[in-house]
């Protein structure tokens, strides 16, 4: 097979992501398979030209959007290949490209037919199961790729229970920047301390990992992963490409239960806040925990009036201020939990009545379509934005704090962006004390201000024990916090394992670090 | 008929026909055109829901709303997406000798069984059609067996010293005065879309859905199901349709409208 090259012309949508920002490149290249993969690596490898890998676009922090050389697009790369059993479970090989909304698609469906056997017999088995499966990361954008998915660590609401990509990777298969192909499962390769040691097809390698102790409290996706002894599965994930194209995966599946989502109103924010953290404290285990602040709120609301279709959802309640969606398990729980939770809601101004709630497919998709058109919108508003102000990108936050510190840092999220003159709204994942808080740029001037405030907000993060990017990696937009989080000495030994893992430097320039 | 309470609001009782089908907009195929049922989602007919949303629509305090479905046990679960959404009982028609019944013996069972459980009802609401079926030929035909005005189309009920109903035919939106015991078939998939809540989901999860049978019903096998069907499916073949393209000039919008209409007439 032969990769499709076409010429970068401005305006191609190769040249951008989800946060609006525009880079330039020579050509768009495309492979049909691993192979071209490898000889489009060695090709640039050798003379050192930069490659910017890209899946399907949906980041936020410019990670695909190339800065010079040209642009390995990974989308024809999109076969789900087999199933496999191994002592954990079941596991779906696939190829970067493939979504996570058409993986999930192929398990609830059963489209098996053209699925191989990874391990003897998993197809029949898997089929013969008398229940659905189901991946479990959400990112919130299901047509992400899960070759992007594995690029920042992708988490998302369903963090709370399940945990980000990184706990549902049993296996890797890359090409690295000098075209070697890497294919490992977890437990392969191990670090000896801070220094991983391995072979490829051209030598022993060596590549120094950074000595800082890598966050796993709190949604992290802030530099790569470093710990004493770890395995070098983890090195790629989260990596953003940095180490080498990934072109397999093997993600672990779980089965699928019944669910029933769930949008309780609240009359203001606090009282919606106040409503989460005694959810927390009691025995309600509900999937995730999800806010809509009142700027949230006022957003859809202002959205559906110009296109009633928006989401497909009722009009939000007349006095709602703030909501919180969760999923429950539709078990032998469920009725308890309401009943706990109708005692929770009225003594933070909510109740039963003051909600909406929906256990068919249909109803769910829209239950998620209606949580995640708030970022959308304001995508589309950036986007809008960008004929009158064409340096514009889109400015969101992606911060984690401990649970114990998010009331904390909300306070800090709304007195700076006030101060600096800021419009914003508040949503995401308050379960896992990680806000995404969306500054509603106007021009220029506010930009410029929502960086100054953005470097403000990552400092106050970081002290209270959290990170500046917790799920959407750092791309080329926030490479700056950084060196906030790990001082001058942990970006420079990061940097060295870049520089022995790629040692000119070509696979994805301007990723978390610069040469 | 008794007109007083009905035309003054008294308490009122609406029948909501309903069937459960396939959720056609998750339905795909595979490489070779066929139609792939595994992991398609069973729904309330979205007809039948904005039928339903018609009703309590209308619903006062002390009216009201049963919902009553003809089919296969897990019919159940469209009956429940009634009671979340506010109907105050349900039925479920469902016994082996239903199965296979063409447009005649699924009327004669469901007229069957309002005269022998509500035949003090005040109003019928029917979808248009089941999406899965297409016929529309149910809502008519029940309408002729219980003997009572039938209003298709209908997008609109009021009651405000009359109960008018809105029919849109495309060509044609009439208002037209309604009376007691007549149905309503209702066009619309999106008639007041509502999603229930929580405190919904608890009330409907606390109603029995009851079930009957041919014998509670009071019919015999030879009056419904297959047995009972008037319809015979001798065979079954796809039709085949060719298509053309044509394509026109359209700097000259006048002349390109004068071969669309040539094109079409």
């Amino acid at each position: 097979m032969a990769s499709d090259i076409r010429k970068a012309e401005t305006g191609s949508p190769y040249l951008t992501d989800e946060s609006k920002m525009v880079g330039s490149a020579d050509n768009i290249i495309i492979p049909e398979t691993e192979e071209d993969v490898i000889k489009i690596t060695e090709e640039h490898f050798a003379c050192g030209r930069p490659i910017t890998i890209s899946g399907m676009r949906t980041g936020m922090c410019g990670g695909c959007v190339p800065f010079g050389g040209d642009v390995l697009s990974t989308e024809k790369l999109n076969k789900v290949i087999g199933i496999g059993r191994d002592e954990r479970g079941y596991y779906v090989r696939v190829q970067p490209a493939v979504t996570v909304r058409e993986l999930n698609e192929v398990l609830r469906k059963k489209l098996y037919t053209d699925l191989t056997d990874i391990t003897e017999n998993a197809v029949g088995s898997l089929l013969g199961e008398g229940t659905d499966f189901f991946y479990p990361v959400d990112p919130t954008e299901l047509n992400s790729s899960l070759g992007g998915n594995i690029a920042v660590n992708s988490s998302g609401p369903r963090t709370l229970k399940y945990g980000p990509t990184r706990n549902w990777v049993r296996r890797i298969r890359a090409v690295l920047a000098d075209g070697c192909v890497m294919d490992i499962k977890r437990t392969d390769i191990t670090a000896e301390g801070r220094m991983l040691r391995f072979r490829t097809s051209k030598g022993e390698r060596e590549v120094p990992l950074p000595s800082y102790d890598y966050n796993m409290n709190v949604k992290n996706s802030t530099g790569i992963m470093a710990k004493d002894g770890m395995d070098m599965v983890d090195l790629f994930i989260g990596s953003e490409g940095i180490f080498g194209t990934v072109t397999e995966a093997d993600l672990y599946i779980v089965p699928w239960h019944p669910l029933i989502s769930n949008i309780f109103f609240f009359p203001n924010d606090s009282s919606a806040y106040l409503f989460v953290e005694k959810i927390q404290k009691s025995d309600i285990n509900p999937e995730f925990l999800e806010y809509f602040d009142s700027g949230s709120l006022n957003l859809l609301r202002t959205a559906a009036e110009k296109d009633p279709n928006l989401n497909s959802m009722p009009g939000i309640p007349d006095g709602a201020g703030s909501a919180v969606f969760m999923d429950l398990p539709m078990d032998d729980t469920l009725m308890s939990n309401y009943r706990k939770i109708e005692i929770l809601s009225k003594s933070n101004g909510g109740s039963l009545e003051n909600s909406w709630c929906g256990h068919e497919l249909r109803d769910r998709e829209k239950f998620f379509g209606f949580r995640h058109s708030v970022p959308q919108i304001i995508f589309e508003y950036v986007a809008g934005l960008k004929g009158k102000v064409p340096k514009i990108h889109k400015m969101g936050t992606d911060m984690s704090v401990p649970l114990k510190n998010l009331g904390r840092m909300m306070t800090v999220y709304s007195k700076t962006l006030d101060r600096y003159g800021l419009e914003h709204v508040t949503f995401g994942h308050i379960g896992n004390g990680h806000l995404h808080v969306e500054i509603i740029l106007k021009d220029m001037d506010n930009l410029t201000k929502a960086k100054e405030a953005y470097r403000e907000l990552a400092i106050k993060a970081i002290r209270l024990g959290g990170s500046p990017s917790a799920e959407h990696g750092i791309g080329k937009i926030k490479r700056e916090y950084v060196e906030l989080m790990y001082g001058k000495k942990g970006t420079e030994e990061m940097k060295k394992t870049k520089e022995a893992m790629d040692p000119r430097w070509i696979l994805c320039p301007g990723n978390m670090v610069e040469k | 008929m008794d007109t007083l309470p009905w035309k003054h609001g008294g308490k009122m009782r609406f029948v909501v026909f309903v069937k459960q089908v396939p959720d056609t907009s998750a339905v795909c195929t595979d490489i070779n055109g066929n139609l792939i049922r595994e992991g398609v989602p069973s729904i309330l007919n979205p007809y039948c829901e904005s039928a339903l949303n018609m009703a309590c629509g209308v619903k006062k305090d002390g009216d009201v709303i049963t919902a009553v479905s003809m089919g296969p046990p897990q019919a159940e679960n469209a009956l429940f997406r009634c009671l979340e959404l506010g109907a105050d009982e349900a039925f479920l028609l469902t016994d082996r000798a239903f199965a296979g019944a063409d447009v005649h013996a699924t009327v004669r069972t469901l007229s069957a069984f309002v005269k022998k459980f509500i035949p003090d009802y005040d109003l019928i609401f029917c979808g248009k059609q089941a999406a899965d079926g297409d016929t529309a030929q149910v809502p008519a035909e029940l309408a002729y067996m219980l003997g009572c005005g039938q209003f298709c189309y209908t997008q609109k009920l009021t009651l405000s010293g009359e109960w008018k109903a809105v029919q849109n035919y495309g060509s044609e939106v009439r208002e037209c005065i309604i009376g007691k015991g007549d149905l309503l078939s209702v066009s619309d998939e999106e008639i007041g879309f509502r999603l229930p809540s929580a405190a919904d989901y608890i009330r409907a999860a606390g109603i029995e859905i009851k079930k009957l049978n041919i014998a509670d019903i009071g019919l015999d096998t030879f009056s419904v199901g297959l047995k009972g069907s008037k319809t015979k499916i001798v065979s079954a073949t796809p039709s085949k349709v060719s298509r053309r393209g044509a394509v026109t000039d359209g700097s000259d919008p006048a002349k390109a409208a004068e071969h669309i209409r040539d094109a079409i007439i």
